[in-house]
């Protein structure tokens, strides 16, 4: 390499940008040739029992199928048409995208892990039930809240259960009337929908103009029917609920139960508990603060964590430890019941164990830090050209709205898919409810400084292209990917889920 | 936009037609506009009997869902079937094509009902 | 700490560009009270990568499993094959490490798989459509339940008692906290007697529930039960717990279900001790809009190409929040990816394969059972119950067969708490060779 290369002052690495090698690639129901020999199978040959043939199959299914190379090549291709934590910067808010160590994949994959089944003899699945009960005790600790079930597989699913054990605590003390579930306006939608699965009816809470819980409206919201109050600390502005013991009094007061939403917990992992806060039941979701794989939707876990209060009504089967033994034991009158045909998602577990046990004791509180520091780091950065809607430091994401841009005709979206021409993915957008336009952008602890230095760089420069308006760009943006804006109009007004026959 | 002068409208903007005993009814084209792209309207049964005020159909747009309301009481005589092929008729032509039901009216009740210029203020403000 | 990048220098700098000298002063609004002292947390001290491995090679060390024990175990959970390719192609980090695919331009590799699996799964169960997934079966038919109320606007659910116990404990559980009544149909003793089931339906009836092949693993036609649901504009959904029966036998759209619900762990995915599995739901097309979860559907970008993006989303809770068709928002998103590629791996061919050699094993076993233990009658896919005499002389075998490295079954009663304790629901798949099967007889005869 000559030495004015290796000098140049080049400066087309500025962004990653999107320019890989993309191969178009026809779904494999358009692959043109007829299946080939099958994947060779072990197993009993011969033929089936007359009995079952009265009932064989009469048109075959149509499933393709292709060579293992072709197999291979189809998939690996369409995974180059995806972003994920390894391409890439994923600042989406209320997700936690962090990198998710490869080492979680190989122990989660060990034989006497992966291979085993829910219902062979406990004697030869102790180590499983031991990793399990291990990730069980520390969630309970890093939580404050002692008591928890590994049973929920996703966080809407730990909301859920959650409702579900404080309707059955209400139920016990003979106050079946509360029924209401108090929503701010700020909250997930999952809340909402959770209340009306467990047979409770939600009541919104209007947010404060600093976008915090109101302890007036609260207040005037409490009343004879209150069974809870669902709150996400910190909330989804990215700012932690500074009044939060005296909304948990104000809620105790009244006779309800405060309902903590976790997704958030990456804020305060290992500085805080919300248990200590009077949080009485929280939903932890695995896959966003321990680091589990989001699998382009799931896999999750949403673990539930609750204190003595509610202890008595968590879901079975749970995994106990008698002196040296592990077993699961459903044995409970005041149970809620089975809400999982299974025990929960194990695997998912492992890989959080895993994660936690690489930070131990010591270390843990570096997540919540690192992670607070990125946000407040971005949100100064960029806080003089986007509009901040809430003052104030935040935590472990920060609020940003188009409000500066709207006046060039530039909009949220717009910016978004700005971003991807860049080679980042975007931001949460048009999340949460309570602002226009809204950014919502977590950068997680495990960006460098160079990372959020690039990503600050390519939001000033789209913000400086507004201010020319020079905006065309961001209009047709994105130009570079696989594909550019998809119509999703047409999509769901004629919508073709299955290819035809 | 147009505000016909023949039709009476609501502050969750709906459309009402009078002729006789049977009543016709859509979202105008402010409603329409506000929801962007329709891209499903879920139409109410034929016979339901529906009071004043009653949500009796949804439309929906890509990233938004709205209920729809009843301005009178009545029994569903007619649902607009041509809405389930085509529900972009709510955009382009809200208060003609893109009508929703039709329902026989049964006694007096009706929501708060404006005029055309009454509505028009109303946008206004 | 491996995986932050900053170094102590890095934080310094940040915190001074935003005029503050300790990181502290970020987390000033929590109260102080609440402060935790660094490092207080009883917990476990910190292990490297090196002994992270230590550690789980030692606990998975302590448990039998598929690589070194025969397993005749099922019930929900099945050990097939699990072919190298489909581990590789989930483990890339493109599809690993992807959010669910909100930015469609930017994930149409997921979109992609997403589409092909849904297409996959609708022929297979030979029904119209599919969505994205749900967690697994039993919540999958709690969703169908729930489905066919807003479907159908009525609220009484009928379940059979064929359907696999956990399903029926999730459904229950459920619907308990809703209005309407929901009756489970005693079957009797693995009771194939589906006159029992039509006698509950009435006018008033949702839906009625039953599995396909059923919890026993018998297999029988639903044809009457359709008749009896059309009799009562009833929708007539069916649960199955492996989906690798449907390359064989007709499928839960040929006997005429409206919702067909169950397990998709047998396509490609590792029993992982109870999870992370796939719950697969699907539906007659007329029923889309009511259906739960993301789907993914056709479209065009802006060049006019083709592509994919989620939709129907206004059905999701993100937008109808207290009215949304359900709760779900994370899916199991990479197990669909798994069985894409382990269908497009097999094909017809291969699924057939996988399918007749399961059910091929125990008819095998089956027929050559000794006569101190008896297997049900009729036509079985790859699950039945072997009963013994009493508990002793099942318990005795269940160690024989241990000793031997085989787990025989599983007991009935820990999946059925009301059944008798002589029972062992017995399941086949094409991981079980001859050697197996005599293996397995000889722990019969030695322990009898």
């Amino acid at each position: 390499m000559s030495e004015s290369v290796l000098n140049s002052n080049d400066r087309t690495f500025k962004y990653s940008a999107t320019n890989g090698i993309q191969h178009e690639e026809p779904l494999l129901f358009e692959h043109a040739h007829e299946a080939p020999e099958s994947i060779h199978l072990p197993g009993v040959e011969g033929d089936i029992p007359d009995a079952l043939a009265v009932f064989s199959r009469k048109i075959p299914a149509n499933i393709p199928g292709l060579s293992e190379p072709e197999t291979v090549r189809h998939f690996v291709r369409l995974s180059q048409w995806n972003h994920g934590i390894e391409t890439g910067f994923y600042p989406l808010g209320s997700c936690t995208m962090k990198y998710n160590p490869r080492v979680n994949e190989t122990v989660a994959r060990l034989p006497g892990l992966a291979h085993i089944h829910p219902d062979q003899p406990e004697d030869t699945v102790q180590g499983a039930l031991e990793l399990l009960y291990e990730v069980q005790e520390w969630l309970g600790e890093i939580s404050g809240l002692p008591h928890v079930t590994l049973q929920p597989a996703a966080g809407a699913h730990g909301e859920l259960a959650g409702l579900m054990m404080i309707r059955a605590c209400l139920d016990a003390r003979g106050e079946a009337e509360r029924r209401t579930v108090l929503v701010p306006d700020s909250a997930h939608g999952t809340n909402p929908a959770s209340a009306a699965l467990c047979g409770m009816h939600t009541v919104e809470l209007k947010s404060g103009a600093d976008g915090r819980i109101d302890l007036d409206v609260l207040k005037a919201n409490l009343n004879d029917g209150t069974a809870a109050l669902m709150m996400t600390n910190p909330n989804t502005a990215g700012a932690f609920e500074t009044d939060i013991k005296e909304i948990c009094q104000l809620v105790h007061d009244a006779g309800g139960l405060v309902y903590g939403d976790g997704a958030n917990l990456n804020a305060l992992v290992g500085l805080a508990r919300p248990g200590d806060m009077g949080i009485d039941c929280l939903h932890i979701n695995v896959h966003k603060t321990f680091a589990t794989p989001h699998g382009g939707g799931g896999p999750g876990a949403g673990p539930v964590a609750v204190n003595d209060t509610l202890a008595a009504f968590l879901p079975v089967p749970r995994i106990v430890k008698e002196s040296d033994n592990y077993r699961l034991d459903s044995t409970s009158d005041a149970s809620i019941g089975s809400i999982l045909s299974t025990i929960g998602q194990s695997g998912v577990y492992m890989r959080a164990n895993a994660y936690i046990s690489a930070f131990g004791r010591q270390s843990l509180h570096k997540i919540a830090e690192d992670a607070v520091l990125n946000a407040n780091y971005i949100l100064h950065r960029l806080k003089d050209v986007y509009h901040v809607p809430f003052e104030g430091v935040c935590k472990h994401e920060c609020l940003l709205t188009d409000e500066i841009q709207n006046k060039h005709g530039v909009k949220t979206l717009d910016i978004a898919k700005r971003l991807i021409d860049l080679g980042f993915h975007p931001m949460t957008v048009y999340f949460p409810l309570i602002v226009h336009g809204a950014m919502l952008i977590e950068p997680t602890e495990t960006e460098s400084r160079e990372t959020l230095d690039s990503f600050c760089d390519a939001m000033l420069e789209i913000a400086a292209q507004c201010e020319a308006g020079n905006t065309d760009a961001l209009h047709e943006a994105p130009v570079k990917p696989f594909r550019r804006r998809l119509d999703e109009t047409q999509a769901a007004r004629k919508p073709v889920l299955v290819w035809p026959q | 936009m147009t505000i016909p002068a023949n039709l009476k409208y609501t502050k969750d903007h709906e459309w009402v037609r009078i002729d006789g005993d049977i009543a016709t009814f859509g979202i105008t084209d402010h409603a329409q506009e506000a929801l962007g792209d329709i891209v499903f309207v879920e139409l109410p049964d034929i016979d339901r009997e529906l009071e004043a005020g009653e949500a009796y159909a949804v439309v929906e747009s890509v990233k938004a869902v709205s209920d729809v309301y009843s301005p009178v009481a009545g029994a569903v005589v007619e649902v607009n079937e041509e809405l389930e092929g085509e529900p972009e008729k709510v955009n382009t032509d809200a208060f003609g094509g893109g009508w929703i039901a039709k329902v026989k009216i049964s006694g007096d009740a009706t929501v708060e009902l404006m005029t055309d210029d009454e509505y028009n203020t109303f946008l206004e403000e | 700490m491996r995986f932050l990048p900053h170094t102590d220098s890095d934080r310094t700098a940040m915190l001074e560009t935003m005029g503050l000298s300790h990181i502290d002063a970020l987390f000033a609004d929590i109260p102080d009270e609440f402060h935790l002292q660094r490092g207080q947390l009883d917990m476990a001290e910190a292990l490297s990568e090196a002994g992270i491995v230590r550690k789980f090679t030692k606990a998975s060390e302590k448990n039998r499993n598929a690589t070194n024990t025969r397993y005749f175990l099922g019930g929900g959970t099945y050990n097939h094959f699990v072919p190298a390719v489909v581990d590789y192609v989930v483990s890339r980090g493109e599809f690993l490490t992807a959010y669910t695919p909100y930015q469609p331009e930017i994930s149409q590799g997921t979109l992609q798989a997403l589409f092909e699996f849904q297409t996959m799964i609708s022929r297979l169960t030979g029904m119209d459509v599919s969505n994205a997934s749900m967690y697994e079966a039993g919540t999958a038919t709690a969703e169908a339940a729930l489905m066919a109320r807003r479907v159908s606007r009525k609220k009484r659910v009928v379940i059979a008692g064929s359907v696999n116990p956990r399903y029926r404990s999730v459904t229950t559980n459920y619907l308990s906290r809703l209005d309407g009544e929901c009756v489970e149909v005693d079957m009797g003793c693995f009771g194939t007697d589906l006159d029992r089931v039509i006698d509950a339906i009435d006018g008033q009836t949702a839906c009625v529930i039953v599995q396909y092949p059923d919890f026993y693993g018998s297999v029988y036609d639903l044809a009457p039960l359709r008749e009896a649901c059309d009799a009562n504009r009833c929708l007539m959904v069916v649960a199955f717990s492996d989906v690798s029966a449907f390359a064989l036998i007709e499928s839960p759209g040929a006997m005429g279900a409206d919702i067909a619900v169950g397990s998709g762990q047998s396509l490609g995915i590792p029993m992982a001790f109870g999870g992370p599995h796939l719950g697969l739901f699907t539906c007659k097309q007329k029923y889309l809009r009511q259906m739960p979860g993301r789907v993914c559907g056709l479209t065009k970008d802006a060049d006019g190409k083709r592509g994919f993006v989620l939709t129907l989303s206004t059905r999701e809770q993100h937008i109808r929040r207290e009215k949304a068709t359900s709760n779900i928002c994370t899916n199991q998103g990479l197990m669909c990816t798994a069985a894409a590629t382990y269908m497009t791996l097999m094909g017809d061919a291969g699924l057939a394969t996988v399918a007749r050699h399961s059910a091929v094993a125990l008819q095998s076993l089956v027929s050559q059972l000794p006569a101190h233990v008896t297997a049900i009658d009729g036509a079985h896919y790859n699950e039945t119950i072997l009963s013994f005499d009493d508990h002793v002389a099942r318990q005795r075998f269940l160690g024989a067969a241990q000793a031997n490295d085989i787990f025989a079954g599983i007991p009935l009663e820990q999946l059925d708490s009301s059944a008798e304790n002589r029972h062992l629901l017995v399941t086949t798949t094409e991981m079980i060779e001859e050697a197996d099967i005599n293996d397995y007889l000889v722990a019969l005869e030695v322990a009898k």
